[in-house]
């Protein structure tokens, strides 16, 4: 403290807090103030009170300093057991001074974790108010018996909870009577049993999720008596019919949200129902659920003026549709019309010029759109954040000319498979500076001419997809380098042209978190060493089919990517010794797949899984390695929580 | 409780409650004995003088043709043609006596012409009411008929002594009452369900309230050989019994079902009230609910003011004061895989969760014992092998942790969890950063000589992630 600089004296906590305020709380400028000296390192400790651990080993020290934690994400945390969390919870009185505050518990993909596990930290947690158990399969019964010890809870989300049954949900739903929102999303076991006493047990639900389970009417008819739900999404329950449909229609008053995408069984006549009783709908999705809108259906959609979000995907249109809705949905603000037969130029004007707020519009496979309607878009509706019109092959230079022109804020653009965008379409795109996410794969017309204006003007992009643009090679690459310093996501899989001189330009883009480099055969060990060495932050490699890679790169892999944590070997040649080291170094990987390495013997898959059983959470190999991998290999990643795909 | 202060009240026409008691079951026994099924077994027996066949084979026509229904009347009509049969050997029978001559004493030749005479009232009056019932308006008419009472009364007296039990038959005309066939049907279906008449609402004073003492309602036994004392539960088995005592009592009169019978005088109908003071069913309860049946008296009184003295051998927890109810839970006793956090187990999953919407608090259990040892038993073991490793190698690697400055905040925390004897949290990081204890974590030998140069490099990459120690420390949280 003494030979503090003189800056800091004057900077009291109160002052650093302050500015600490204005940096946005999920953001890498946080990270550089934390990192720039040990008392903003302390400030942004005691007053933090969100975390997100990546690795258990500084887990019990982080949790220790910070002390005003209210929300703990162990989602992405490899090795995360019932062990861990006893020992966590177990120490002196001093150290468990976190779990005095900490309401939101996100555990999802914690795949270690037991009823054990759970016990502690719902013992440990009085205030606990949300969980996340989403993707813990083996999250059973006993598990949510003993969650549903932390009465207050209010939002539990348990998707893909596949050992969930009834059982369980009614311990929770017994146990947690202030529950508002829960997810049950593919918890297959549950029934119509579950649901009806969820009702009668958790009458203050707002936000509930049932899509894909296999319940029927029986549910709808309880669900209709809550009165405070507000948001329904029962995508994919292929047992719902049009009577289910019309309990909601007489119940649920406050309901706002509804989603009945895929519910193969509900017909235009269910919705009317619904629509019927509930005219302050504001959101509605129906992709996938009928071939054809009926009339009856479409005149109902005028009664839904508050609408503010329709996705009718997949279902033909008349130009009737653009026209109702253009005239009486004035707030509508996103309209997912992807893959629907009969969207026309004239109906989307139609639309579009009576619905200037109209920020999302998905037209994927919409093919018979041209120039015309996308124009009309852009110049409607000022504030659009979101195109897709992947598929659509009329789209040509000429829309992206109006795009850039008119659309400003433009964020997220799909233009995948699009022949029409070349050069000269990318050059207008680049004045939407606004851009994060650019979807180009398979447009074969575009090389470092047009990448280039993009690189350069839409230096915020974050997201960018080239799959199979063969007229991609290095100079493009070296170009997005140079330009787009904020790329996390980068698909270059087939750009055969990228050799290790493009991974060597690629290595500056020190952001890049999630790399796909499908069959690249011209990468070799030279280019991933550079890649591994330059981009630190690389969590999602996918190197399928670089087969030209040798042990060499694998090495560096090993020896720089500490943080990957999923990883596509397939179809690699990759030895044994470079397997066993990299699965063995990389310690925060917890998804891998391993079919087909030619150069691995069963003794190296063996050793390798040996490696690194207790962190993986997925696993994906070759069937045949089933009766040749020794079973205690095989029950130590089952005894983890570990999926094997065995393809 | 007070068992002695309850009120008896008894009824002007009754004698006694005992025998009333005696005559009701064994009425009842032989009404529940009696269904469509068998019709024909009673048809056969008709040859005796049965009064009540009248009211059993009226109620089934009755209850099957609420209108003209031409499949019930071929039935009638073939019942019909049966008991004139009958009636023709009965004529056969009296024709071959008279002409057999006075052989036997003519007391015994009286009494058989007595029984012959009540047969043939009973037959003649089955088929006027079948032949009436063959036409739908006719048949009300006839149901209610007094005639029949009459009838009946004219023929009775002269078969009160067939039991050999004279002075419980004796009164027999007026304690049965002429039941009606609302009430029959009712009685039949109310066997074991005491709560069946909630819906009954008689208004009081229709019916007469009958109290049985609590030590006539727990006798094993309702009907006893009055030669050798012996008691049983059933009158037929008591009749088979007495068949033993002599020739007397295997004479076809003698075996036969006692009579139902009717008086002439319309009854009330009969209810019956709990002794037991304070329960709803005592007649003294502000909201009096009267018991149907005797056998309803019974098994209340054992199921609700009895020890359950009666144990599941099965699951030994179960009790039951009933000894059908015990029957009946072991039949599915062990099958009942749906259990409430109350105790309460059920067959069915639906009913499980009915209870739980129903009742506060209550939450389905979960039978935990057999998952919680398949859950915990290998992981256990694992991280058990794993700590020794840990602990075998915790200094070596928290050493070269802290030499090379892994994680600046770090190294007093590491410290003192090696001063803990708690090493096994750390146990993962001894593990990632040396890939030589991870593979020493399994317990088997083959990989120590098989691989050395394996090892070899592996202890290699220990020293190599060593390095990169420090800057993964700054990527530690997002």
């Amino acid at each position: 403290m003494e030979s503090l600089p003189p800056i800091l004296s004057l900077l009291t906590d109160d002052l650093l807090l302050h500015i600490l305020s204005f940096l946005p709380s999920s953001s890498s400028d946080r990270k550089s103030f934390r990192s720039a000296c040990r008392s903003f390192l302390r400030v942004d400790s005691l007053h933090r009170t969100n975390l997100k651990i990546l690795r258990p080993e500084f887990l019990p020290s982080l949790l220790r300093k910070h002390t005003k934690l209210e929300t703990l994400d162990l989602s992405v945390c490899p090795r995360i057991d019932d062990n861990t969390v006893t020992i966590l919870l177990s120490r002196g009185v001093g150290s468990t001074e976190w779990t005095r505050g900490i309401k939101t518990l996100v555990l999802s993909r914690a795949v270690g974790l037991r009823w054990a596990g759970f016990e502690c930290l719902v013992r440990g947690c009085p205030g606990l108010e949300a969980v996340d158990v989403s993707y813990c399969c083996g999250f059973g019964d006993r598990e949510a018996a003993v969650l549903s010890g932390a009465v207050g809870l209010r939002e539990v989300r348990m998707d893909k909870c596949l050992e969930l049954s009834d059982v369980g949900l009614a311990k929770i739903a017994v146990g947690c009577g202030k529950m508002e929102r829960l997810s049950l999303k593919w918890c297959l076991e549950i029934t119509d049993l579950g649901i009806g006493l969820l009702c009668k047990k958790c009458p203050q639900l707002k936000h509930l999720d049932i899509s894909f389970l296999k319940v029927a009417s029986d549910s709808l008819q309880a669900i209709g008596t809550l009165q405070n739900l507000e948001v329904l999404v029962m995508a994919g329950c292929g047992l719902l019919d049009d009577d289910g449909l019309g309990f909601l229609g007489t119940g649920c008053p406050s309901l706002q949200v509804l989603d009945v995408s895929r519910c193969d069984k509900v017909s235009s006549f269910g919705l009317v129902y619904v629509i019927r009783g509930h005219s302050g709908l504001r959101q509605l999705y129906a992709g996938y659920c009928f071939f054809e809108l009926s009339t009856t259906l479409l005149h109902r959609l005028k009664e839904l003026t508050n609408l503010n979000r329709i996705r009718v995907d997949g279902a033909g249109v008349s130009e009737s549709i653009f026209q109702i809705i253009g005239t009486n949905c004035k707030f509508l603000v996103e309209i997912g019309l992807s893959k629907c037969k009969g969207v026309t130029d004239k109906g989307l004007i139609e639309l579009v010029s009576g619905c200037p707020n109209m920020k999302i519009l998905n037209l994927t496979c919409c093919d018979s759109i041209t120039d015309a309607a996308v124009s009309a878009v852009a110049e409607s509706c000022r504030s659009l954040l979101s195109l897709k019109v992947e598929s659509c092959n009329l789209v040509t230079e000429k829309s992206l000319h109006c795009l850039g022109s008119s659309s400003l804020l433009l964020e997220d653009l799909d233009l995948t498979d699009c022949s029409g965008v070349n050069d000269a379409g990318l050059q207008y795109l680049s004045k939407c500076s606004e851009l994060l996410c650019l979807k180009l794969g398979l447009c074969t017309n575009i090389s470092v001419k047009g990448l280039s204006y993009i690189a350069s003007n839409c230096t915020k992009i974050r997201e960018l997809d080239l799959y199979r643009c063969t007229g991609i090679g290095n100079d493009e690459v070296a170009a997005l380098s140079s330009g787009c310093k904020k790329l996390k996501k980068l698909n270059l899989s087939y750009c055969n042209e990228v050799t290790d001189r493009g991974l060597q330009y690629l290595s500056q883009v020190k952001e890049l978190s999630d790399l796909e480099l499908r069959g690249l055969v011209n990468i070799t060990g030279v280019g991933l060493t550079a890649l591994a060495a330059g981009c630190k932050r690389l969590s999602e490699l996918d190197l399928k089919h670089c087969e030209n890679i040798n042990d060499s790169g694998f090495w560096s892999l090993a020896y720089y990517s500490w943080n990957l944590q999923q990883i596509n070997l397939s179809h690699c040649g990759i030895s044994d010794v470079g397997l066993c080291m990299l699965m063995g170094n990389l310690t925060r990987l917890q998804d891998a797949k391993l079919v087909n390495l030619r150069n691995v013997s069963v003794q190296g898959y063996e050793l390798a899984l040996r490696a690194c059983c207790v962190r993986l959470k997925k696993v994906k190999l070759l069937a045949s390695l089933g009766f040749l991998l020794s079973p205690e290999i095989l029950d130590a990643l089952r005894a983890r929580g570990c999926r094997i795909r065995w393809d | 409780m007070d068992l002695k202060e309850t009120p008896k009240k008894v009824p002007p026409d009754h004698q006694s409650f005992n025998n009333f008691n005696l005559q009701q079951y064994q009425q009842k026994w032989e009404e529940e004995d009696s269904s469509i099924q068998d019709y024909n077994m009673n048809i056969e027996q008709s040859q005796f003088p049965e009064f009540n066949q009248r009211s059993e084979a009226n109620p089934n026509n009755q209850t099957k043709i609420p209108e003209w229904d031409p499949k019930a009347m071929l039935s009638n009509l073939s019942f019909l043609e049966q008991k004139i049969h009958q009636l023709q050997e009965l004529v056969h029978l009296i024709v071959d006596r008279r002409g057999q001559g006075p052989s036997r004493a003519d007391e015994l030749v009286a009494q058989q012409q007595q029984l012959v005479t009540a047969d043939l009232t009973s037959i003649i009056v089955q088929l006027i009411s079948t032949a009436g019932s063959l036409l739908p308006s006719v048949k009300q008419t006839l149901s209610g008929n007094p005639s029949f009472g009459q009838l009946s009364g004219v023929v009775f007296p002269s078969g009160p002594n067939f039991n050999g039990n004279g002075n419980k038959v004796s009164d027999q005309s007026n304690h049965v009452d002429l039941k009606t066939e609302q009430n029959w049907t009712e009685e039949h279906e109310s066997k074991d369900e005491e709560d069946g008449d909630e819906g009954e609402n008689l208004p009081p004073g229709s019916y007469e309230i009958l109290q049985l003492e609590k030590e006539e309602i727990l006798a094993p036994h309702t009907h006893f050989c009055t030669i050798c004392g012996k008691g049983f539960k059933r009158d037929a088995n008591l009749r088979m019994h007495m068949r033993g005592h002599g020739d007397e009592y295997k004479t076809a009169a003698a075996l036969a079902k006692p009579n139902k019978e009717s008086s002439s005088e319309p009854m009330l109908i009969k209810r019956y009230s709990c002794p037991y003071a304070g329960c709803k069913r005592n007649k003294d309860h502000k909201k009096f609910q009267p018991l149907k049946t005797i056998l309803c008296v019974k098994n209340h009184y054992k199921r609700t003011h009895c020890d359950k003295s009666y144990t599941c051998s099965r699951c030994n927890t179960k009790k039951f004061s009933v000894i059908a109810d015990l029957k009946t839970h072991e039949k599915h006793c062990g099958r009942d895989k749906w259990l409430c956090s109350c105790g309460t187990t059920f067959s069915r999953k639906d009913k499980l969760f009915g209870h739980i919407a129903l009742f506060q608090g209550h939450t389905p259990a979960i039978p935990l014992d057999e998952t919680k040892g398949l859950l915990v038993g290998p992981s256990d073991k694992m991280e058990t092998d794993e700590i020794a490793n840990a602990v075998g190698f915790a200094g070596v690697n928290f050493g070269s942790n802290i030499s090379n400055g892994t994680g600046v905040q770090n190294v007093g925390d590491v410290k003192r969890s090696v001063d803990d004897d708690s090493a096994s949290f750390f146990s993962p990081l001894s593990f990632d950063s040396s890939n030589l204890g991870g593979f020493q974590e399994f317990p088997r030998p083959p990989f120590d000589d098989s691989d050395t140069s394996f090892s070899y490099l592996l202890s290699g990459s220990f020293n190599y992630a060593r390095k990169n120690g420090g800057e993964c420390g700054s990527n530690d949280l997002e």
